[in-house]
């Protein structure tokens, strides 16, 4: 058990240190900079106590001052050095986060969509944050500190033996003691520090969902219920921060009294030295300064490994997630397309999300080019399924996908997706001007043209009475918009894309029929001489479609146009007259 | 009897500690930033409120922090005199003495930490759990406009990341840096005991240290108020491309996603330079000030020494002072810089616990049930100064089903939002069973409504637990029959675990339709006396649809549905026809059809993509 965790925690310092090796320069200049100071840190106080020792044997002003002057020299270049050392870690340190974030970020974005399924938003969000943050606040001070102690340490231990052998091995009888305390103290902290970031992300996640689902929570009455779910979250936070957080108070409060033990040993052996005329008094004065010396860097050592462990646990957690696999990489034969037909071919395709839950079963189907395909269907027949395999958010596990003849696995993902425009059925918006929103479906489009594929999807209107027009910013959740209105959007923003193969899942789902007959001319004429995709409930939408599939648990039951289709008189014709009884008479 | 007066000992105490703290904030200034005009000085009232329940844990804390601080600073004292009574007089036994006392004092000051520790963190912590959650609270009481004023990002970083920084501080003042302005202070009187001219040279170099560092402290609370806002920003991308995933895919952004999260990456990445950096560079200023001092300190000995007006011992121990006082400053610099960020935070928690919350006039009335009649009298709504809702005027009977139509952004939603109160009417009054919603307990109102919003809202956890979310204490066979009324009951025992299948986050594995009957249901659980449909079937197919407001009609209340097509609503009782928030018509679809002629056109607009499919009527 504990063997495989330092294994971890090795893995884990080195990933750490990749990120770290490059800023080797910058790194280079650190280690100057901390050799100047450390050495100068060792200097000082020896010409220090040299002067207290000149001064209480009665030097005159002449033999001072010049020494006075030295320290002052060493002083303010120790404290520059300082300066220096720290300003560039600082710059190293933030430079590797910065870089972990991205990494992570981009990681991320190269995920499946299957992995984010079971992933709770504010947790992951959490990982970006507050664990980086964990990993921040320990570079930046942690190396600076760790290399310090160590050159400190093993300079003062040669400046002690220097000055009297017999003190040094006095001083050095603590150490045994101090690193028997420090293993049962971080063996406790580095478990707490674990649980503590993953109780954090927990509640994050917890958060993020329960704000975001505020309308309903306020309609249900349910604050109490949440309130107290996350009271649990919150004291379960407690718990583990609190053990953490004693554990590590422990090892400054050790490091004190060892230091004060071994302070006495130094007065009372050297008091004897003393006496019997082996040491000077100055020596004395210097030793018990140096034996601060030496206590100072391991009491650092010892603090900053509990950073270090807490960075550890942070890390661990932000590494798991780039561990994760990528979204399959494009087979290596898989080529870059510039254009489309648009000519789909679907051959006995099966896939499942879970298994031995098949979602599509056997579902093969010829779209040409510039056809409009229907998907019809009672929910959870697959349509959206048959999509998201079409857009290569999936692979099917059976059957073979063709599009212009080649199979879709020989096609690389982003070239697939930079020649298809999507509608779905949530529209997700960004917090930036609605401007920027539209153009989002391509990123070149001038003014002019965001402007002329908002008017051809008819949000123009609404977007000009807008506070400031196209310039208004919109909040992420779009929660300023009605759902209507944010679907004009998303269309307006698959209009400016202008896409080889066009997927309409629900998209006018929301939208008043007054309305959507604006669009509808706007829609017919943005589908042709392109593949189209559609699904849609409203079955007078799809009426002109040149190729209705009929899905039904997977399978596809029927296809056809829709006259030959009612000829057949099956299922679609019975979703018809359920509509049309139902419907304008 | 004994009780209040114990009490009152106990509070006088914390206040002494609270006076204490104070210093810092009195020092520090109130006008650091523009929100700190509003916050500043407040930080330490509201620590101290929180601080209440902990007071004994942070007394016992303050205390043996106190007693390791006597050992410290009572050392050099035995030193000087092992080494001015003991070495100097050649007297041994004052050398064993003096260092058994030393010896056993470092053992008591030893179990004091760690019994400091324990209590340390336990007031740390708890107080930081304690803000938390009544920053958790107080968000859920916000009512749905200030929501808009705090993006989700932002709340979440001041409820985990703000927190942790004044976590930290709170841990830091009772372990580490109570002790360095207490061993600054007790340093510089230790050293008058001993000798007066050369501790006047600390009594001047301390004070001008310090004021150099409080102006850094005051600039490193606004650079890190700075860091926390750009955190909220990097908060906010992820959390966009969270939600958006498919759309970035699919339209394959993702270069442009990391180069819009570099961004707010890289002002995050130098604000946090800038902060970190001015900190930091306390701790050279600090050092070289105090070595200075130690010079000069030295030099005087020497002057002193040479007139015979002080001993060797003396002067040793005067600089034994000055660099203890030295470290105590360099502790103190990295308590500075957990000072900064937690008052950073502190107002940015500050800014939401003091958002004014809407008011809510009462009236306490019993748990009733109502009949489900609702008038609304002249009801204007505004947003963002924007007439959302104009003279909104009519009357529905209970039991009534009412259709609502409406262009996309006429209001329909909003319509809706008024009646369980999620947003307060500008003008006007509603009534529902002739009582004015405006005076009634809220909770109450609302538990008597079932609203189901057009995005159907899930949360992680079991199917069985969102449906009870309708009604806490349901059975399982009350959210079997909203199911089944849900046409969603077969489709659930379809699944592997049944009810107790697990919905990811906004249900992620569900199917847009089987979404929404899951939030029908949920509302049906409660069997609401006004049930709020707000164009909650639109992905369902045409079949599912009728059989569920077939079923729905049976059910004894008050149905205002907001629907598209006309289909849906032709058979409500009577239609609702807004335009631009003013209601255009009112009446049954025959009246409707004969006398408005904006519902002539909408019939029209939907009548005639039924001739473009060739289906004759």
């Amino acid at each position: 058990m504990s063997t495989k965790k330092a294994k971890d925690m090795k893995g884990t310092m080195r990933r750490i240190w990749q990120y770290m090796a490059k800023e080797k320069g910058l790194f280079f200049l650190v280690m100057v900079m901390i050799l100047i100071s450390s050495a100068l840190a060792l200097i000082g106080p020896y010409l220090l106590g040299v002067a207290v020792d000149g001064v209480i044997s009665g030097w005159g002003g002449e033999q001072l001052f010049p020494m006075l002057a030295w320290l002052v020299l060493i002083f303010t270049l120790q404290s520059g050095a300082i300066f220096f050392q720290n300003y560039w870690m600082i710059g190293i340190a933030q430079n590797v986060v910065f870089f972990m974030r991205n990494h992570l970020f981009s990681h991320l974005q190269r995920l499946p969509v299957a992995f984010f399924q079971k992933r709770q938003h504010g947790e992951l969000m959490s990982r970006l944050t507050n664990d980086m943050e964990n990993v921040s606040r320990t570079l930046n001070a942690a190396v600076i500190q760790v290399i310090t102690s160590t050159l400190t340490l093993i300079g003062t231990i040669i400046v002690m033996l220097f000055l009297s052998p017999l003190l040094t091995f006095l001083t050095l009888l603590i150490v045994p003691v101090l690193f028997a305390g420090m293993k049962w103290i971080t063996n406790r902290t580095g478990a707490y520090f674990k649980e503590q970031q993953r109780e954090l992300g927990d509640m994050n996640g917890y958060i993020e969902e329960t704000i975001s689902g505020q309308k309903i929570i306020k309609m249900y009455s349910q604050e109490s219920r949440v309130i107290e779910e996350f009271e649990e979250k919150n004291e379960a936070l407690r718990v583990s921060s609190y053990w953490a957080q004693t554990y590590s108070g422990f090892i400054p409060k050790l490091m004190n009294m060892l230091n004060n033990v071994s302070f006495t040993i130094i007065v009372g052996v050297g008091g004897i030295l003393a006496l019997k005329g082996a040491v000077s008094i100055g020596v004395i004065v210097t030793f018990t300064t140096y034996s601060r010396q030496f206590t100072r860097p391991l009491n650092d050592l010892a603090n900053q490994f509990n950073m270090i462990l807490s960075a550890i646990a942070g890390a661990e957690r932000v590494f798991q997630i780039m561990d994760e696999e990528k979204e399959a990489v494009d087979e290596t034969e898989a080529v870059d397309i510039s254009s489309l037909d648009g000519d789909i071919v679907f051959e006995h395709v099966s896939f499942s999300y879970e298994e031995d839950v098949a979602t599509l079963k056997n579902v093969s189907f010829h779209a040409a080019p510039g056809q409009t395909v229907a998907l019809v269907g009672p929910t959870g027949a697959g349509k959206t399924t048959v999509i998201s395999l079409l857009s290569r958010f999936y692979d099917s596990d059976e059957g073979t996908i063709f599009v212009d003849g080649e199979d879709i696995k020989n096609i690389t993902r982003r070239s697939l997706r930079k020649q298809t425009a999507f509608v779905l059925q949530d529209s997700v918006l960004f917090r930036t001007s609605v401007r920027e929103n539209i153009r989002y479906g391509n990123l070149i489009a001038t003014d002019e043209e965001v402007v002329e594929a908002a008017k051809k999807a008819n949000a123009h209107d609404f977007i000009i009475k807008l506070p400031d027009g196209y310039d208004t910013v919109l909040s992420s959740e779009g929660s300023d918009l009605s759902h209507g209105q944010r679907q004009l959007l998303s269309i307006a923003r698959a209009l400016l894309a202008d896409p080889s193969l066009l997927i309409l899942d629900e998209a006018t789902s929301s939208i008043d029929t007054i309305t959507e007959m604006k669009i509808t001319d706007a829609l017919t004429k943005l589908m042709e001489g392109r593949t189209s995709f559609v699904i849609a409930h409203r079955l007078n939408t799809i009426q002109n479609a040149d190729l209705i599939i009929v899905l039904k648990d997977g399978q596809v039951i029927e296809q056809g146009t829709d006259r030959s289709l009612l000829e057949k008189n099956g299922f679609y014709a019975d979703l018809v007259r359920s509509q049309r009884q139902k419907g304008i008479s | 009897m004994e009780k209040p007066s114990k009490n009152q000992k106990g509070i006088e105490k914390i206040e002494f500690l609270v006076k204490f703290m104070i210093i810092y904030e009195i020092i520090l200034g109130c006008e650091i930033t523009e929100r700190g005009e509003q916050h500043g000085g407040k930080m330490m009232k509201r620590l101290l409120k929180f601080a209440k329940p902990y007071k004994l844990a942070m007394w016992i804390a303050v205390f043996f922090t106190i007693l390791e601080l006597a050992v410290e600073l009572y050392q050099p004292v035995i030193m000087s005199i092992i080494i001015d009574e003991g070495i100097v007089k050649g007297n041994l036994s004052v050398v064993y003495t003096w260092g058994g006392i030393l010896l056993g004092l470092s053992f008591i000051a030893f179990a004091g930490g760690i019994i400091n520790s324990f209590y340390a963190a336990r007031a740390g912590q708890g107080m930081g759990a304690d803000i938390r959650s009544s920053l958790f609270h107080k968000i859920q009481e916000f009512a749905i406009y200030q929501f808009q004023k705090y993006p989700t990002s932002s709340l979440i970083t001041r409820l985990t990341n703000d927190i942790t920084q004044i976590q930290n501080f709170i841990f830091m003042i009772l372990r580490i840096a109570l002790r360095s302005p207490l061993f600054i202070i007790f340093g510089i009187v230790m050293a008058y005991t001993i000798h007066v001219r050369l501790a006047h040279i600390l009594l001047i170099s301390v004070p001008v240290l310090l004021l150099i560092t409080i102006w850094i402290l005051k600039k490193g609370v606004f650079l890190f108020q700075q860091v926390q806002r750009k955190l909220d920003g990097v908060n906010r991308v992820i959390r966009e491309n969270l939600l958006g995933m498919r759309l970035v895919k699919a339209y394959a952004r993702e270069p442009f996603e990391e180069e819009r999260f570099v961004k707010v990456n890289t002002t995050l990445m130098d604000d946090n330079k800038k902060a970190l950096r001015l900190m930091e560079l306390s701790m050279p200023i600090l050092m070289l000030g105090m070595n200075v001092a130690i010079i000069i300190i030295l030099w005087f000995g020497h002057v002193e020494l040479s007139l015979g007006g002080a001993q060797p011992g003396e002067v040793v121990a005067v600089l034994n002072y000055a660099s203890r006082i030295m470290f105590a400053f360099t502790i103190f610099s990295f308590f500075m810089m957990n000072f900064s960020r937690a008052k950073a935070s502190s107002e940015r928690i500050s800014e939401v616990l003091d958002e004014q919350m809407a008011e809510l006039p009462q009236k306490e009335t019993t748990e009733r049930t109502f009949k489900g009649s609702i008038d609304f009298s002249h009801v204007f709504f505004r947003y963002l100064e924007d007439e959302v809702l104009e003279d909104i005027h009519f009357s529905i009977k209970a039991g009534e089903t009412i259709g609502i139509l409406g262009e996309t952004g006429s209001g329909k939603s909003t319509l809706f939002q008024l009646i369980p109160r999620l947003y307060e009417i500008s003008e006007g009054e509603i009534f529902i069973d002739g009582e004015n919603i405006a005076s009634m307990d809220l909770k109450n109102l609302r538990s008597q409504i079932g609203l189901v919003p057009q995005e159907a809202h899930l949360f992680s956890g079991t199917i069985k637990e969102n449906l009870r979310w309708g009604k806490d204490d349901a059975s399982l066979e009350e959210i079997m029959e909203a199911a089944k009324q849900a046409e969603i009951h077969d489709f659930i025992m379809k699944l592997p675990d049944g009810y107790d299948t697990h919905i990811g986050q906004r249900g992620v594995n569900f199917s847009g339709g089987q979404k929404q009957r899951l939030s029908i249901a949920r509302a049906l659980v409660r069997k609401p006396s006004i049930l709020l449909l707000d164009d909650s079937t639109s992905a369902l197919d045409a079949r599912t649809e009728a059989n569920i407001l077939e079923t729905l009609k049976e059910q004894a209340c008050t149905i205002l549905l907001i629907a598209q097509k006309i289909s849906s609503v032709k058979e409500a009782d009577r239609i609702l026809l807004l335009h631009n928030g003013k209601i255009v018509a009112f009446g049954n679809h025959a009246k409707l059809l004969k006398e408005s002629s904006y519902y002539q056109r909408i019939y029209a607009s939907q009548a005639e993509g039924r001739e473009a499919g060739n289906i004759v009527y």
